[in-house]
């Protein structure tokens, strides 16, 4: 049995698992949709006022509703997933099968991708809709590309969350305590000109705050973004490492 | 020829002493059952003979090395409290688990040996418990592994579904498979075991077929008496023991029953039934633990 079948047997069985469960699809994807209807459709602020939240034009804020899904869905999806498989002595039931941690990692990762693809692919064209964002056609590859990235990043920091929280509570308190700053904080709702002068280099530390600006790039301002990626290729390898080596594998 | 060895295993959790220099050694082809309390370290010791735990001394081997080194698809194992996805059927989590292995028995198969024919398609979550055990046991067979380890593999399971189990895994042992399990059930293990390991406490106090244990530890032929009164005295020649539920009289021979029964009627002593029976691992399991536990006892 090669490598990709079995990151293939892993991911079709996480895939058949998610799909079951309704509500976690259902919010999955309601989330992020529920929160562009807020803040693209119902929060109405000028472009170009003179200050405050979503002043900027409408297509600056496509990384930020992309990075809500980017970031959220990944972290606790595979936060919980990891806490579920240590309450069910799975990942003991695993050590003694050819699965590997890494393998099991790039199986639920794989599953992310399709997800938050998707919910990736119906933000977008919300965004689009409802606030007459332009973003450039011709850049979603790419786009889909850094989604992707930022999915590895993401699933990589859950599967440590998961090993260091408890439970499913404890994974989903801490995915929130981490992903609720980030997601203000990288370059996605709040441009950094709204931030003090001694908080921005900080901004620099957050892994979307480079998806956030590649997306940002490639999609709408037409701005150099490799470098941006580059980082986010680095960082999305070693949190993949970090996050394999975090799986448990003995008690 | 050994298939799987332990000796002088040591693991402790912080300062408690988990397993304390267990040693034992499991032919191939045998079933070996594992008995103890709650708390004496069967499952800290299948951990440590399947590689999923770490030793603080001692050493493991399965067929012929340390079991991290052993090819995976040559043990199949069955974790305590194992609970798989709950929303995939028993073909879709046997499946699953057939998928992880260079090659796998038929699913169907495994699926028909474990009695689980008719709820193939079943999401686990809406099987009975013991239905969702015997998945387990489906899950741990598909790999048709060379050692089998089934920690608790029939707790849940009705009367006739632990026959199927016995009767599967009685099957793999004539077949050659090499099965470690785990249990609670003292007829389970006689009914299944070639050799018996009592662990109490982090030891391996007693092990041999359940034949030599009963022999060596399990006293002689008894009558059981329930009743509620007390007796200062032989009955009949017989010295009895009060337990929670009446007296137990040992060494009866079946054609002293009558004697017990008359001098129960003549020193006055009224008893709701009373069955006479031979020794069984029950009865070593508990003389040979509260043997232990008194030595502790006495030694604390």
């Amino acid at each position: 049995m090669t490598r990709r079948a079995r990151v293939v047997a892993e991911a079709v069985a996480g895939w058949r698992a998610f799909r079951r469960r309704r509500t976690a699809m259902f919010f999955t994807f309601a989330f992020p949709v529920l929160l562009v209807v807020i803040f693209g459709a119902l929060v109405t602020t000028s472009a170009g006022a003179s200050g405050g939240l979503f002043t900027e034009p409408p297509a600056y804020y496509v990384p930020g509703y992309l990075a809500v899904v980017v970031l959220f869905t990944p972290l606790t999806r595979v936060g919980s997933s990891v806490a579920r498989h240590r309450a069910g002595n799975r990942f003991e039931k695993l050590a003694t099968t050819p699965l590997t941690r890494g393998e099991w990692l790039a199986a639920h990762t794989a599953v992310n991708a399709v997800v938050v693809g998707a919910a990736s692919a119906l933000v977008l064209a919300l965004v689009v809709g409802l606030t007459g964002a332009s973003v450039a056609l011709a850049a979603m590859p790419a786009v889909a590309a850094l989604v992707v990235v930022a999915v590895v990043v993401f699933c990589g920091i859950g599967a440590v969350l998961g090993r260091v929280a408890e439970s499913r509570d404890g994974v989903v308190a801490a995915s929130n305590a981490i992903a609720v700053p980030l997601v203000f904080l990288s370059e996605t709702f709040v441009p950094p000109s709204l931030l003090p002068a001694w908080f921005r280099p900080v901004v620099s530390l957050s892994p979307l705050t480079y998806f956030s600006r590649a997306v940002r790039a490639v999609a709408v301002t037409g701005d150099p973004w490799v470098v941006d990626a580059v980082v986010l290729v680095v960082v999305a390898a070693a949190a993949f490492a970090a996050g394999a080596v975090a799986i448990p594998h003995t008690d | 020829m050994v298939a799987v060895a332990a000796r002088d295993v040591v693991r402790r959790y912080g300062d408690t002493v988990a397993l304390d220099g267990v040693s034992l050694e499991i032919d191939a082809g045998e079933i070996y059952c594992l008995i103890g309390p709650n708390g004496a370290g069967k499952t800290t010791l299948v951990r440590c003979l399947t590689g999923t735990t770490t030793l603080d001394a001692g050493e493991v081997e399965v067929l012929g090395g340390p079991p991290a080194t052993v090819a995976r698809h040559r043990v199949g194992l069955l974790p305590q409290s194992f609970a798989p996805a709950s929303r995939l059927t028993p073909r879709e989590l046997v499946g699953y688990y057939a998928g992880l292995y260079e090659e796998s028995r038929d699913i169907d198969t495994v699926l028909a040996e474990v009695g689980l024919d008719a709820a193939r398609t079943t999401w686990y979550e809406d099987l009975s418990g013991g239905e969702q055990r015997r998945v387990c046991v489906a899950a741990a067979l598909v790999n048709d592994p060379e050692v089998l380890v089934l920690d608790e593999p029939t707790t849940g399971i009705d009367p006739a579904g632990r026959r199927a189990v016995w009767r599967l895994l009685e099957s793999l042992r004539d077949a050659g498979t090499t099965v470690l399990v785990t249990t609670h059930d003292m007829g389970e293990a006689t009914r299944l075991a070639d050799t018996v390991g009592l662990l109490a406490d982090g030891d391996l106090v007693a092990s041999g077929s359940p034949s030599t244990l009963i022999e060596s530890y399990g006293g002689g032929n008894r009558v059981v008496v329930e009743t509620d009164a007390a007796v200062d005295g032989a009955i009949a020649g017989f010295t009895p023991t009060e337990t929670d539920t009446g007296l137990v009289f040992e060494g009866v021979a079946p054609t002293d029953i009558g004697a017990v029964v008359r001098g129960l009627d003549e020193a006055g002593i009224a008893f709701g039934g009373l069955r006479w029976r031979e020794p069984d691992l029950e009865d070593v399991y508990l003389a040979v633990t509260e043997a232990d536990r008194g030595t502790l006892e006495g030694g604390s």
